[in-house]
């Protein structure tokens, strides 16, 4: 499927497929081929696949890693943190093998679009780094046309039925880290928006809890938020012209909170890279990431939108 | 005694240590640190009563690591953690420290 100096490099690729048959074909042999080559390999599926991929391999099972994307993708940013362990973790390999499938027909609009800033951003975070193939299959059944085209502009590679070629459309390795300014979808009535300065901090953290216990979150989920926003509002005051604005709005499935300011963000992986070892360096971003349903940030002309959501209820669905 | 319109730290002399009530973030935690660095000379390790400490930002956190790591001896000892606080440190990398130890 691939020649020696695309195997050389980090090579993201598409699997396009409509129904479990051509899943299963167009995943086994690509895991198995990883397995003779001696390569570690590591499956970020949804239960239900991983149970097909399962019983699809048999034996061959037993060398793979599986994990479940419902926990490890449930936040998309915290998924490229994931790969990039796998791949430190397996230090003396000199290939390996992932499948990724982030994007489902039940992910919600805005999941959707932070998953497709993911698969963009896996190249700046790979892209010239050890090599490795990861294979990003999608549901064209299940997944609107839109969804599949950007998947072409995302990945250096298509593979559709036992056909991979590269994809046309691919927007290259700048592109995928160029700042993120399409505007965020304009929510409902905001239950509330005030400025903050310096000295505000704490009014912004009672004001967030006071909301998130509105909206039912539960004393831990909202403690969590009041963390996250706390760490973005300090970011405004010592990074973002020294004030923000902070927008909440309660919707059906979710509590959202934004905070806009005039900072700019310079790092494309700046919300996903692991901290390094280093005291000083930045967790804040980091930390919302963790503690956060989603996080989506967008550079505006006039500086930045961070926007926090926590979902009102702990279920989510997963094909 | 250290105090401030959201925190109140006093000092403990059995453990010896200091004992927290109320909120740290950017605007108190250097001065959190300044206080933990004076008046300790010749103690070995600190212990730092967590319990009352209801808000706890990921600088003020920075700052507890900073000042452990500018003595010359001994840890500093955090007790009666909340457990949102334990849930912070582990996600930011900084579960296991050397001179700041979580106690059980």
């Amino acid at each position: 499927m691939t020649n020696l100096h695309e195997a050389d490099r980090f090579r993201h690729e598409a699997l396009l497929y409509a129904n479990a048959d051509q899943f299963v074909a167009g995943t086994v042999p690509f895991i198995r081929d990883g397995i003779r080559a001696g390569e570690p390999v590591l499956v970020v599926e949804s239960v239900a696949k991983i149970e097909i991929l399962r019983e699809a391999l048999g034996g061959d099972g037993e060398a793979v890693m599986f994990a479940d994307m419902a926990g490890v993708g449930a936040n998309p940013a915290r998924i490229i943190p994931a790969w990039q362990d796998f791949v430190s973790r397996h230090e003396g390999a000199t290939r390996l093998r992932g499948i990724g499938e982030p994007i489902w027909k039940e992910r919600t609009p805005d999941e959707l679009i932070e998953c497709q800033r993911h698969e963009s951003l896996l190249n700046v975070a790979f892209g010239r780094g050890r090599p490795w193939w990861l294979l990003c299959p999608y549901d064209t059944e299940k997944l609107d046309a839109a969804v599949i085209d950007e998947a072409r502009r995302s990945h250096e590679f298509v593979t559709e039925g036992s056909h991979a070629e590269p994809s046309d459309l691919f927007r290259g390795l700048e592109a995928s880290g160029a700042p993120f300014d399409a505007p965020l979808p304009q929510r409902g009535t905001a239950l509330g928006r005030t400025t903050f300065g310096p000295n505000d901090l704490a009014s912004v953290r009672s004001l967030v809890a006071h909301h998130a216990d509105a909206a039912g979150l539960g004393a831990m989920r909202a403690a969590e938020l009041v963390v996250a926003i706390n760490e973005v509002a300090t970011n405004s005051i010592k990074h973002g012209g020294g004030r923000g604005t902070l927008t909440v709005w309660q919707e059906t499935s979710a509590l959202i909170c934004e905070i806009s300011d005039r900072g700019r963000f310079a790092k494309a992986l700046a919300d996903r890279e692991r901290p390094s070892e280093s005291v000083a360096a930045p967790r804040g971003l980091w930390l919302a990431n963790q503690l956060c349903d989603l996080v989506q940030i967008r550079t505006i002309p006039d500086g930045t939108v961070v926007r926090l959501h926590m979902r009102r209820s702990a279920t989510q669905g997963l094909n | 005694m250290y105090a401030d319109s959201h925190l109140v730290v006093t000092r403990t002399q059995e453990p010896v240590g200091l004992c927290f009530a109320g909120e740290i973030d950017s605007s108190n935690a250097r001065a959190v640190a300044e206080f933990l660095s004076n008046g300790f000379a010749g103690v070995e390790d600190i212990h730092l009563d967590m319990s009352g400490l209801s808000f706890c930002d990921v600088s003020g956190i920075r700052s507890l690591i900073e000042a452990a790591e500018s003595r010359q001896q001994g840890r500093l000892m955090l007790h009666g953690l909340p457990y949102l606080l334990q849930r912070v440190m582990a996600a930011t990398g900084w579960a296991n420290l050397p001179h700041l130890v979580v106690v059980s």
